[in-house]
């Protein structure tokens, strides 16, 4: 039976209660085992202002954030305006609007059936207060769509549970007078439902909670940030979380300082971890290159937003790929790793710190805010059986006889050297910012810098030997191949898959490590392609000069790269893909 | 074990002129961890950048000589982490009050138990001789050669503004006052600041000794460093350095705050202690 799914969107302005009503319904949705995707997009206001929200829910695994609403749910028209970019509707998409809007419908919704509900009045007029709507705009479209109400019932009894029976029965009537009258007048409207066989719940996450859960579970105690859009969900989480595990989380005075804490508690031998965005990501550019010299091993998430500078705070983009790889002055090895959906933010976290403590190395996670604000059902027990390369280690205490003639920063074969910290006795040593020796002993020989340069970044022959994964999909003689890194996954993926089911051969790749990347592995991908399409949210195409700085690329290689606001949607990839066919 | 002086020395040897102030709060520092019997393995020293943030090189300890201005955040990061560890975060004027003035008030109101000792020579010494924050007004250097035209920060008062626990100023040429001053400030439960008088032989020559040493005055017996309005009252005196500790209060560290919070976010739960797993039934719907 083919999945039965459903993509609907609902738009107002700020006291409207679109995200409530969003919220709910997920809720709702994985309360009776659906799997969900939402979207939220919003203006910079911090209370009014427009906001928006686009929801999938499937009975089989969502991929991406969808193409084409089937529904669209609005309070007014003007608000549709303000996001008509990232309003798009199938042929024959339904738009349910409030009766009390008068105006014009926009062209977003030209062609499409426009059907008007009185949810004002219903909410005035039955309710008594028409702030109300948005618990009847529930009641409509769960109705008319088939969406799970059960959820947004019990969601409501406990959260305004507080306020007293009276506001609860007052939204639950709301709810129920939306449904009655979708009853009674939609029953003959075309739009597009939900079929489905409830079953387990599914749990939701956002990007930036399942990272910071993800480092709990990897044994990071320590956390310091400063918070900063779209990343201070990660400190919210952990300030929250972390103390009932014996950690600590500080918010620390400036961007600078949480990296320099970071540091300072790894080197005292506890995982640290800091999330930023962009412009922080500037800031802590300083102490990433001193855990690169000293072999600091940290943890550093960057959840993008469009840039540079300030940029747009609130809106996705993937241009600070360069920064991340190249970002600091001198040879400075890190590691960057890039989680492509929810699910995968727990998986990168864990794999991340492993990586920094069995090679001494700052790790950057570069996510973003597509991926790390959105809210995706993940599947309990498919989260806790982490593959194999990201088992939780501890840091390796240097043995007794290794404490003899004691060098930090022993020259070996692997480039990593036995690390000690305060309280063992006798593995005292001095380190710097400063090139130094395997003592730790500061130098400005240069044949010391040349050796000890070497030393650091011969640690990526075995990060490269370890690390490989990489999603791949579609056939792997295809000829044409797609290639795209972090969140822009989803839509790569369908895309493919899409083609593949309309009978053209296409096949992708997506790196889980950036760098080192696995370049054998891409080779081979590479290997039987005629043409290649690079697919980012950059306008520069920072990921296509990236791989062109390391592999040959097909004569015939196209890009999709254009700045950032919104994630890349299926249509943008396909489209192009059927261009160059 | 006792450990002595010697214990505490690296094998490295200073690179500092000869006659310059910090060879003096170098001793001070070992002479302290002397006689408070620290381990030198439970021993952190972090430092910034500038002549005197060498100094964690030559010393037994785990040390680390980072970047320029960092000094507090980094040794932050180790008490916070590790609040078993004694942490001595050093460094000079330019280090502490210019480049990484932002970490000085923040670490001072957290009470982060830690010993910042300042070597204060109101000059840049690494970089051969410009003003510094705290470089007296008119002064000429190499980056001010019609004088300085900027006020000099006032490190004690700053201190009082974030809030210091432990506010003390030692001069580098009496070393034992000044290793009084250091096993104090160790001692001290939360942030202890020390500043140093510490001349530079080399830009401030023997005009500066001289001068530093007309300025000192000791704080007398009849100084009571908990009166909080006095003492502030003496930093503020003009023409005159005084010498011991200034100010001090006892008040809960970062530590036992944190301890306090991991306490009242972890409410009982019959003896069955939280599984990291059981943070995901949270994410689970109504």
């Amino acid at each position: 039976m083919a999945p039965s799914e459903l993509t609907f969107g609902i738009v107002g302005s700020g006291g409207d209660g679109v995200l409530t009503a969003g919220n709910l319904l997920v809720q709702s949705a994985a309360r009776d085992g659906l799997y969900c995707f939402m979207v939220k997009s919003f203006g910079p206001q911090i209370r009014g202002g427009e906001s928006s929200c686009r929801i999938r829910v499937s009975d089989e695994q969502v991929l991406s954030q969808g193409d084409k609403l089937d529904v669209l749910a609005a309070f007014n028209w003007n608000d549709v305006v303000r996001f008509q970019t990232e309003i798009r509707l199938t042929d024959d998409a339904v738009v349910l609007v409030d009766e009390a809007e008068e105006g014009e419908p926009p062209e977003a919704v030209e062609g499409r059936r426009i059907v008007k509900v009185p949810i004002s009045a219903i909410s005035q007029e039955q309710i008594g207060a028409v702030r109300s709507k948005n618990m009847v705009m529930i009641g409509v479209l769960a109705e008319a769509c088939h969406l799970p109400i059960e959820g947004v019932r019990r969601s409501v009894e406990k959260k305004l549970g507080r306020k007293g029976p009276d506001v609860v029965a007052k939204n639950l009537a709301a709810i129920e007078a939306g449904r009655s009258y979708a009853k009674e007048n939609l029953a003959d409207v075309p739009i597009a439902t939900l079929e489905y066989e409830p079953s387990e719940p599914k749990i939701l996450m956002t990007g930036n909670e399942a990272v910071a859960y993800g480092a709990i579970y990897a044994g990071c105690r320590f956390y310091a940030g400063y918070p900063i859009t779209p990343a201070t969900e990660i400190l919210q989480y952990l300030a929250r979380e972390m103390p009932r595990f014996g950690g600590v989380v500080v918010q620390a005075e400036d961007e600078i300082s949480a990296m320099g804490m970071v540091i300072g508690a790894s080197f005292a031998g506890k995982k640290a971890m800091t999330a930023t965005s962009g412009p922080g990501m500037s800031l802590k550019t300083e102490g990433i290159g001193l855990a690169c010299l000293a072999e600091i091993p940290s943890v550093i998430v960057n959840v993008q937003r469009a840039g540079p500078s300030t940029g747009i705070p609130t809106k996705t983009e993937q241009a600070d790929l360069q920064q991340a790889i190249y970002g600091t002055h001198g040879d400075a090895p890190r590691v960057v790793v890039a989680p492509s959906d929810v699910e995968d933010c727990f998986d990168v976290t864990v794999e991340s710190f492993y990586i920094a403590e069995k090679y001494q190395i700052p790790v950057i996670i570069l996510s973003d805010q597509f991926v790390g604000q959105r809210i995706e059902s993940v599947n309990r027990d498919g989260l806790l059986s982490v593959s194999g390369f990201t088992a939780v280690n501890k840091r390796r205490k240097p043995h007794r006889d290794e404490l003899d003639d004691y060098k930090r920063f022993k020259d070996t074969p692997s480039g990593v050297s036995p690390m000690t910290w305060p309280g063992i006795e006798g593995g005292q040593y001095a380190t710097a910012g400063i090139v130094h020796d395997e003592n730790g002993d500061p130098s400005s020989v240069m044949e010391v810098h040349w050796k000890m340069a070497g030393k650091r970044s011969r640690k990526f022959e075995d990060i490269s030997k370890e690390l490989q994964f990489i999603r791949h999909y579609g056939p792997e003689d295809a000829e044409i191949g797609l290639i795209g890194w972090g969140s822009s996954k989803g839509a790569i993926k369908e895309s493919v898959l899409r083609a593949n089911a309309e009978g053209y051969k296409v096949q992708a790749v997506i790196p889980q490590i950036i760098y080192p990347l696995p370049q054998e592995k891409i080779a081979a991908f590479l290997a039987p392609l005629k043409k290649l399409v690079v697919c980012e949210v950059s306008f520069s195409g920072q990921f296509l000069h990236y791989l062109r700085s390391l592999l040959d690329l097909p004569k015939e290689t196209y890009s999709v790269s254009r700045p950032g606001g919104m994630p890349l949607a299926i249509a943008e990839i396909y489209d192009r893909l059927m261009e160059i066919m | 074990m006792v450990f002595k002086v010697p214990d505490y020395k690296s094998h490295l040897k200073p690179i500092w002129c000869p006659g310059c102030g910090n060879y003096g709060v170098l001793n001070a520092i070992r002479k302290a961890l002397a006689e408070l019997q620290v381990p030198p393995w439970d021993v952190a020293t972090i430092s910034g950048i500038g002549c005197s943030s060498r100094l964690p090189g030559y010393m037994n300890t785990y040390s680390f000589n980072t970047v320029h201005g960092r000094v507090i955040p980094i040794a932050s990061g180790v008490k916070i982490a590790r609040p078993d560890v004694t942490v001595l975060a050093v460094g000079g004027d330019g280090d502490g009050f210019a480049i990484g003035g932002n970490h000085f008030p923040h670490a001072a109101r957290r009470n982060v138990d830690i010993t910042y000792i300042v070597m204060d020579n109101n000059i840049y010494g690494l970089t051969k001789g410009q003003t510094s924050p705290t470089t007296d007004l008119d002064m000429r250097t190499i980056s001010s050669p019609y004088g300085s035209i900027e006020a000099p920060v006032r490190p004690l008062a700053l201190a009082f503004a974030g809030q210091a626990s432990f506010i003390a100023q030692g001069y580098s040429s009496d070393i034992p006052h000044l290793t009084n001053l250091i096993a104090e400030g160790i001692k001290h439960p939360g942030f202890a600041f020390v500043l140093v008088k510490s001349p530079c032989i080399t830009y401030g020559g023997k005009a500066q000794i001289d001068h530093m040493k007309s300025m000192v005055r000791y704080l007398g017996d009849e100084h009571d460093p908990t009166n909080r309005d006095h003492a502030f009252h003496v930093t503020e005196e003009a023409g005159a350095y005084p010498l011991g500790i200034i100010y001090k209060e006892i008040r809960p560290t970062y530590t036992e705050r944190v301890r306090d919070l991991q306490m009242r976010a972890s409410p009982p739960t019959d003896g069955i202690p939280l599984q990291v797993e059981d943070l995901l039934d949270n994410f689970l719907p109504e």
